[in-house]
């Protein structure tokens, strides 16, 4: 049987860390969409964000550009990857309140030097 | 949460009384339901579950046969499923390529090679099935705009050369092209997409299934369920449960979660375990593939896996504390792997076992310099150097290579009967290149049991279960006890291809 105090606990733990306050912003996403979390959180404050939702101010070519590797290596840019190419919804390695490996880690010792874990 | 009620559909289980009586008491919670008084929230025409090989090969076959709706769902955000991560390896018999260099293969010499990795329990009317069709898929991927090297390999167990690989030694490079081409086919692929359990109708035919959108996988993130009629049924292309560790170590307990896994994060088995709730037949549960050619320096299928599979045919396998070879390095994956949980030290502590292959050989893969240069895998100039590396005694590793090249000079192995062909004029010298090997859980040859149609057949009366079809991974029994490597994709796509065919025909 499931513990009812756990229960509450736990939701009301859920209940913080989904208060505005306690919600860690990038600075850079701050200053453009301030404190209204439904920018991002398009299906709901309690869900997660679609896989759109990063899109609206993103653009996945511009990304693969950034984050392009030379010809060798070409594979490895986790914007335009070999295994799911410019696929890969954002949050598989990004996460705005809290940090993420890389996908890629799961199989490969690869260096994202400017990737927040 | 127990679901032992198979719907109360079938009349005979009444008579079986007690077992009949707890079956009935259980709790309505069941998963699959009948789909009586359903609401429906979508009606499709084919429905797929899973995108890796078997479900896209399914989608663009059930199209080409005239399928005008066809759907795909994965339960993760990305689509491919462990066919995106895996070595791209495809095993057909009299194939053009084999024409080319001259290498004499059949259907029969193929299914041959099979059986024997089976050890006397593997399913020859479907590897039949498979290898007769194997070109046929071959030519889909082809289609599609797969590449792949222009050579063959010949992988352990196998008696020929008759291993394709894609150029960027993945799966992903048949994935891709299918998905691409299922898009321009008009096949509708939805992501965070969980399946939850069949809808059935009065006579026990699959009707739809419950599905929950909005899933994140390992998130705590509901979503919501719908009820999708699928017009033509169901094909479920859900894979294996290699990344289960409960339910593996169900099966066989020393697969612990200690032992390392090469599948992508979703193959969890829930899609089989629905269809055994539903009466399926479940086949060889038990027998799971580690993979020989894995690294312990790295995870999941990594890049050493691809390397190394290239590089046993001329390269020696050494156990560290002997400094001797330990096995046939081109053996079935079961004894190799087995030989190589062997190797530990005087504790009985695993003592992962080294590959030796000369550079010159061993750089004709693209994935030698990657292996050098993300560190799970050294160069060394010497032997003396290499020995004091990995800690082995040197006299007996320096006998032991000496003794091997007279083996490739022969081409006659009698330490452990290895087939030199592939090793011919291929002498360990210096340089070297190296990498650690140790076994990952790979692949779960057990699954529910079909028929050469991928018709899932139903454990009391031996016959289909109406408008069910499965494919790939998710099925059992076809290998038998050990799978040879490259066979997997020819069989997820035949038999992708031939659930569709079924479907459209039924």
């Amino acid at each position: 049987m499931i513990n009812l105090k756990a229960v509450l606990a736990l939701t009301f733990g859920c209940f913080l860390s989904l208060s505005a306050q306690a919600v860690e912003i990038r600075d850079h996403h701050k200053e453009v969409i301030g404190k209204d979390c439904k920018t991002c959180h398009d299906n709901g404050i309690k869900q997660f964000p679609s896989d759109q939702a990063c899109l609206q101010c993103h653009d996945v070519d511009d990304l693969a550009e950034q984050t392009a590797r030379s010809e060798e290596d070409k594979w490895q840019n986790p914007h335009d990857n070999l295994h799911y190419g410019k696929e890969l919804p954002c949050q598989e390695c990004h996460s705005e309140h809290d940090t993420k490996k890389p996908l890629c880690s799961n199989c490969h010792t690869f260096k994202y030097d400017k990737h927040k874990e | 949460m127990s679901n032992n009620n198979l719907l109360g559909r079938r009349n005979f289980i009444k008579g079986m009384g007690a077992a009949a009586g707890v079956a009935m008491a259980a709790p309505a919670l069941a998963i699959s339901e009948k789909a009586d008084g359903v609401k429906w929230d979508q009606q499709v025409e084919v429905l797929i579950i899973g995108s890796g090989f078997a479900g896209l090969a399914a989608a663009i076959e059930a199209t080409r046969k005239g399928a005008k709706d066809v759907h795909i769902y994965e339960k993760m955000s990305y689509f491919g499923g462990n066919s995106a991560i895996n070595g791209g390896l495809f095993a057909a018999p009299d194939t053009p390529m084999q024409k080319t260099e001259g290498v004499k293969d059949s259907v029969d010499t193929m299914v041959a090679d099979q059986l024997a990795a089976g050890r006397g329990i593997a399913d020859e009317a479907l590897l039949r099935h498979v290898a007769e069709h194997a070109v046929e898929a071959l030519q889909m991927t082809l289609d599609a705009g797969s590449e792949y090297h222009p050579y063959l390999q010949q992988l352990g167990g196998h008696s020929v050369a008759r291993t394709y690989q894609t150029t960027v030694s993945c799966g992903a490079g048949i994935t891709q092209p299918l998905l691409q081409e299922c898009r321009k086919l008009g096949v509708h692929t939805h992501n965070r997409a969980k399946f939850e359990g069949f809808l059935v109708g009065d006579k026990g035919e699959v009707v739809g299934v419950k599905m929950r959108q909005n899933y994140h996988f390992g998130e705590d993130q509901p979503g919501e369920v719908i009820n999708i009629r699928a017009k033509r049924g169901v094909i479920m292309a859900t894979g294996g449960f290699a990344q289960n560790v409960n339910l593996r170590m169900a099966q066989d307990p020393t697969l612990t979660a200690e032992v390392g896994c090469t599948n992508a994060p979703g193959a969890t088995g829930e899609g089989m375990y629905e269809m055994f709730r539903l009466g399926a037949i479940p086949v060889h549960l038990a027998h799971i593939q580690s993979g020989p050619w894995a690294s312990p320096d790295e995870g999941g299928f990594g890049y050493v896996s691809n390397y190394s599979i290239y590089n046993f045919p001329h390269s020696v396998a050494i156990d560290r504390l002997t400094g001797k070879r330990f096995m046939n390095e081109i053996a079935d994956r079961k004894t190799r792997a087995d030989a190589e949980l062997n190797c530990r030290d005087a504790q009985g502590n695993a003592l992962p076992p080294i590959l030796i292959t000369s550079y010159k050989d061993s750089k004709k893969h693209p994935n030698t310099k990657k292996v050098i240069k993300y560190n799970v895998g050294w160069k060394f100039d010497s032997v003396e150097a290499l020995a004091k590396h990995f800690d082995v005694p040197l006299a007996p590793l320096k006998a032991q290579i000496a003794e091997y090249n007279e083996y490739v000079k022969a081409q006659n192995d009698p330490q452990f009967g290895k087939n030199m062909t592939e090793a011919k004029d291929k002498y360990i010298e210096a340089p070297f290149t190296v990498v650690r090997l140790w076994p990952k859980v790979h692949y779960c040859q057990g699954g529910v049991q079909i028929n050469t149609n991928a018709e899932v057949k139903d454990s009391f009366t031996g016959q289909a279960i109406p408008g069910l079809y499965a494919a790939g991974e998710v099925c059992g029994g076809i290998h038998g006890v050990s799978r040879l490597g490259s066979c997997s994709i020819p069989e997820c796509m035949v038999m992708g291809m031939t659930a569709a065919r079924s479907m459209m025909k039924a």
